[in-house]
């Protein structure tokens, strides 16, 4: 019995079915990323101790107040910059938008960090000496 | 029941046991991906033997296979377990209401898509439980179940063929 006759001898609902998981399944494979919902969320720190935990998909603008004074910050379409700062160098505004990573203006001693919801409560890899 | 139908069941879920240790001995690329050719026995005596053959053959094969290797009270037992009766009863189900739609090859793909979906279900409450890693993962075990399906159900048809053609040329005899 060779496989060809067999091949032939499946039925049309046999190939239909066939197919139709084979592509239900490799749409899902390229897809799903794209479905679920994004976890990621945006941390404000101001001399090291966190202010703000916000959701990187919520769009909204907010000021925080460091040592030098306002430092303003906006969150839209699942990036995030800074808008006005009271330093001098005017370096992280000119960071410009942020996906991941992190935006640091030392001398109003803000941090503005993007990452997993996950990997925060997450504590450190491994300690030394 | 007849002594008959004793002896085949219990040959049939001889070779279903076999056919799972062999398997367990060969190398997968993901340790949990395996082929299921166990599910070969199920499809030839579903469609040799009925629904009733099938599903003592299933459970023959799940509970003395999990004796076996060890696994028996313990979660891979269910999952084992609630893939294999679902998969039978499913595949039972489409040839009580549409005999002849499909043929061994889609009764294969019907069976490994219901047994995978039961145990990522079954493994969903039992041990992962976090609903994106299940929502990750579905897509490839259905990719990976359809293939392996029709693989089986390609090796199901031609063992049933060839048992046929044996048959009538014994009666022919």
């Amino acid at each position: 019995m060779s496989l060809r006759k067999i091949l032939l001898n499946t039925t049309g609902a046999d190939r239909i079915l066939f197919l139709l998981l084979l592509s239900v399944s490799l749409f899902g494979i390229f897809f799903i990323k794209d479905i679920m919902p994004q976890s990621k969320s945006v941390l404000i720190e101001v001399n090291g101790k966190p202010v703000y935990i916000l959701p990187l998909d919520k769009n909204r603008i907010l000021s925080v107040e460091g040592p030098a004074g306002n430092t303003t910050i906006e969150i839209k379409d699942h990036a995030v910059r800074v808008t006005d700062s009271p330093c001098s160098n005017k370096l992280c505004i000119k960071q410009g938008w942020i996906q991941s990573g992190s935006i640091v203006c030392l001398p109003n001693r803000v941090v503005v960090t993007v990452g997993n919801k996950d990997r925060q409560k997450d504590g450190p890899d491994a300690i030394t000496g | 029941m007849q002594l008959r139908d004793k002896y085949r069941i219990a040959l049939l879920s001889a070779f279903a046991i076999g056919i799972h240790g062999i398997e367990s001995l060969l190398p997968s690329p993901i340790p949990w991906m395996r082929l299921g050719l166990a599910n070969v026995i199920t499809v030839i005596a579903l469609l040799l033997y009925g629904f009733r053959t099938a599903m003592l053959v299933t459970l023959v094969r799940v509970i003395i296979s999990s004796l076996i290797t060890g696994t028996f009270p313990g979660p891979a037992f269910i999952l084992s377990l609630g893939g294999g009766v679902l998969s039978t009863m499913s595949m039972g189900f489409v040839v009580l209401l549409a005999p002849g739609l499909f043929s061994a090859v889609g009764l294969s793909i019907i069976g490994a898509f219901m047994h995978n979906m039961t145990q990522l279900i079954l493994a969903y409450f039992l041990i992962i439980q976090r609903i994106e890693a299940v929502l990750l993962i579905a897509p490839v075990i259905t990719l990976a179940g359809t293939l392996t399906g029709t693989l089986n159900g390609l090796v199901s048809e031609t063992v049933i063929r060839n048992l046929k053609k044996d048959i009538i040329e014994k009666k022919h005899k």
